[in-house]
């Protein structure tokens, strides 16, 4: 078009579209580059949240801070022959303390997590293990909630996709969960989860004679993600559910008919024609709703607080009750980082299907 | 090029999208000095008596709105709010709105962060707690520009002096706390006990044994002991207890020097993670104040660690254990070895307010003796920081443990926010969270203690000690 423009008239019309574009760009740069540009700055400096002290640059430092991690091997603790102690008990190796194995100068790396290879006990450490098990819990958490949203979706979208009396209501009631605001749902799913017999779950398990009445699914380490993912997923399937639908009314009944008609049953037409079709709009989905499950911030706060983080979660931590607004900020930059990761995966698989139509 | 449009306008989304995640905060470059708002600068120490002109008119003309941050949703904002109607009715010159605060202190003070770094004239008087001063200080006014140091003659010394930064008074003392041990009187009479546990070991064997005694009658969801074991700086103050009371120290000494790391602390913490499933639920590690209490208020606890803010809602109409129960200072390894940590809330102003004297008056009139007395007599049962009133009538009558407990309130053992400003919320931090470690059983107390004087001595580095 007006790129080989040698007109006098495409280049006034080049003109114009730059001055269309001009309050656009103008408002960009306000409320998205100069916000970006000062949190890529802030995360080279020591700056202090709302304090009039002194910042300073720091380089890297808060980079190193955040993701400095070491592996090394636990050795057993020795009785004074010099043999592996043994728990009676279990029947497991005795391990030193991983704190003792981890090094200190001239920063000291904090253990993050143990794990045995073969028959060698290692430990990871960190500078910071809080904000690697935050990446790390996020991630899960983002890979567990897309894929049971996308299953449970997909289930819904097609029931609701079929005809039936009454499709209109139902397609309204599934959306309910999705319009409640994320504040109130977390509370309500705290409640919900309350470690005694006030709590529902504890009272229904009870009946059914799980556990003693008293499980604590927020303090409990093993039960913290699950019951996140729990929640999400009761919340962001209407939402996978309605994309999904979406793309399935662009699907023409015709060819359904035609498969029929050439003796191919459900289960073989909805692979062989609906998930192929609906290929773009999943991707779509995913892109969507892996991006937002990275970004989690509100459930992890609002349930969880303090007693586990996620990536945004830390982050608001550290700036807002840490007051460590350099430190926040270069978290930031890397969640920034992992969403891009993720985000040109995404486009990439994406933009090759979209090349195949 | 198509593909690489998308990519960019993905980049483009993912932007916005995390820059919302940060919310406002990195927004803003590094402060410069505040510049302190025009409206201030109007000479302090004149009480505010310019609007006598029309008293009875409700003129919206000249009217000062100011804005109350309150506590959070529960007993005492009822409190606060019946205040409130009653100043503005008494004051139709000076308007104040009270807002819910959240009932988390660490979300609170998140909150006055965020004002404070934007400079908002939004909040103008709110509730400081007693580690705060050192780290809001330069935010809030000087309490003695606005003719407080008579008021104030009256307090507590320690705790003026603790709200008193570089000379500068923050915050007004308000009510004082102390952790303390509530009791079921019917209880230990039932299962012949004399009194209340002197020792840790008491309290376990005697909560073991009502515990037992309950279930077996019927009482499915009875605990012996319940406290605060969420991670948050609640957890800070009872796990300061448990360790001090076993001669472990004050994790920090006021001279500056780590002591957490010593064999006394670290059997405080293993005890602590010894009660859980036991004595006291498995839940407890996500119990702050009002989820222990309403175990206790439902009658479901035979022993209750909690503020004194308790008693008077215990006291109340719809608790089962009204008139059943008693207060006392908490156990300690050995007999006398008790301690309570020390608590309590001051009135700050903001320095950013536009009507300063106005706040520092409501302050004035909020802390005053009369105030203090009512809300100490409301179902709050607020410890007041006036000296005088303990020995009022009044408060000898209906409230009786205050006169009693006096030495728990006068002689508890600070937190060690002085010795670690300005880094005392990163320093109570590192604390809980290695302590909610042992108590979710991912750590033994002897590594929690090795790992809480490592931490320290990065942060704050300061020498490490015996305590």
């Amino acid at each position: 078009m007006a790129k080989e423009g040698s007109s006098d008239l495409a280049k006034r019309e080049q003109r114009l579209a730059y001055w269309l574009l001009a309050p656009t760009f103008l408002i960009l740069l306000v409320i998205a580059i100069y916000p970006l540009f000062s949190v890529f700055y802030n995360s080279f400096t020591n700056s202090v949240f709302a304090s009039t002290a002194p910042t300073e640059f720091v380089g890297l430092q808060n980079y190193r801070g955040l993701l400095s991690m070491t592996i090394r091997q636990v050795p057993p603790r020795l009785d004074e022959s010099g043999q592996p102690i043994v728990d009676p008990a279990t029947g497991a190796v005795q391990y030193e303390s991983a704190v003792t194995v981890l090094p200190r100068e001239p920063v000291r790396f904090r253990p993050v997590t143990q794990f045995s290879l073969f028959g060698t006990q290692f430990v990871l450490g960190a500078t910071d293990p809080n904000f690697i098990r935050a990446v790390w819990d996020t991630i899960v958490f983002a890979v567990a909630t897309v894929f049971l949203e996308l299953v449970l979706g997909m289930i819904v979208a097609l029931i609701v996709n079929a005809n039936f009396k009454g499709r209109g209501l139902m397609r309204a009631i599934i959306l309910i969960p999705w319009a409640i605001p994320t504040a109130v749902s977390s509370q309500m799913w705290a409640y919900m989860l309350q470690p005694n017999r006030t709590g529902f779950f504890n009272t229904v398990f009870w009946y059914l004679g799980l556990g003693n009445g008293e499980i604590p699914f927020l303090s409990d380490p093993a039960w913290q993600l699950p019951s996140m993912i729990m929640i999400d997923v009761w919340k962001t399937t209407p939402f996978m559910a309605l994309l999904l639908l979406a793309g399935l009314q662009l699907i023409p009944a015709d060819i359904y008919e035609a498969a029929d008609v050439d003796g191919a049953g459900p289960v073989r037409s909805f692979f062989q024609l609906t998930l192929p079709l609906l290929k773009g709009t999943i991707a779509v989905a995913l892109v969507f709703r892996t991006l937002d499950a990275l970004r989690v911030f509100d459930l992890f706060q609002i349930v969880l607080g303090q007693a586990r983080y996620s990536m945004a979660s830390f982050t608001y931590y550290q700036l807002i009750q840490n007051r460590a607004m350099g430190y926040s900020s270069a978290s930031s930059v890397i969640i920034f980082v992992v969403l891009s990761v993720f985000a040109v995966a995404y486009m990439r698989s994406l933009g090759v299907k979209s090349d195949d139509h | 090029m198509k593909r690489r449009y998308l990519a960019m306008m993905g980049l483009l989304i993912i932007f916005a999208m995390v820059l919302a995640a940060c919310g406002g905060g990195p927004a803003t470059p590094a402060p410069a000095a505040p510049a302190q708002p025009a409206a201030q600068e109007a000479t302090p120490t004149t009480a505010p008596a310019q609007q006598e002109a029309a008293p009875a008119a409700p003129a919206a003309e000249g009217v000062i709105n100011l804005t109350w941050v309150g506590p959070g949703p529960g007993a005492e904002f009822e409190l606060r709010k019946e205040q409130v109607e009653r100043w503005n009715a008494a004051n139709p010159d000076i308007q104040v709105r009270l807002i819910e605060g959240p009932v988390s202190a660490t979300d609170r003070i998140g909150l006055y962060l965020q004002a404070f770094q934007a400079q908002s004239t939004d909040i103008d008087i709110m509730q400081i707690d007693v580690i705060w001063p050192g780290d809001l200080a330069e935010h809030l006014i000087d309490f003695y520009e606005y003719g407080a140091a008579e008021a104030v003659a009256g307090d507590f010394p320690a705790i003026v002096e603790n709200n008193t930064v570089d000379g500068r008074l923050v915050g007004l003392p308000w009510f004082t706390d102390g952790g303390l041990l509530y009791y079921r009187t019917d209880l230990l009479e039932k299962y012949g006990f004399d009194g209340p546990p002197a020792t840790w070991d008491e309290l376990e064997q005697m909560a073991q044994t009502i515990q037992d005694g309950e279930r077996a009658e019927g009482n499915q969801d009875f605990w012996g002991f319940v406290w605060q074991g969420a991670p948050y700086e609640g957890l800070t103050c009872d796990a300061l207890e448990w360790i001090y009371s076993s001669g472990g120290g004050t994790i920090v000494s006021h001279d500056k020097v780590i002591t957490i790391n010593n064999d006394a602390a670290a059997a405080a913490l293993d005890r602590a993670y010894g009660w859980i499933g036991k004595i006291s639920p498995p839940g407890v590690t996500s119990f702050m104040e009002e989820e222990s209490r309403r175990v206790w208020h439902g009658g479901n606890a035979a022993f209750m660690r909690n503020w004194p803010y308790a008693y008077g809602l215990s006291e109340g109409a719809d608790s089962a254990v009204a008139g059943k129960f008693d207060a006392t200072a908490l156990p300690g390894a050995e007999p006398g070895m008790s301690a309570a940590t020390l608590g309590g809330w001051q009135v700050g102003v903001s320095k950013y307010s536009r009507n300063p004297e106005a706040a520092a008056k409501l302050a004035l009139w909020l802390t005053s003796v009369e105030e203090q007395k009512a809300q100490a007599l409301a179902p709050s049962s607020l410890i007041p920081t006036k000296v005088e009133l303990y020995s009022d009538p009044d408060i000898a009558a209906q409230r009786p443990f205050m006169p009693k407990l006096l030495p728990v309130f006068t002689s508890a053992v600070a937190r060690p926010s002085t010795a670690t400003a300005p880094q005392y919320n990163e320093t109570s931090n590192v604390f809980f969270s290695n302590v909610f470690e042992v108590l979710t059983g991912r750590m033994s107390g002897a590594d929690a203690v090795a790992t809480i004087e490592l931490d320290l001595q990065d942060l704050l580095g300061f020498e490490v000690g015996a305590p």
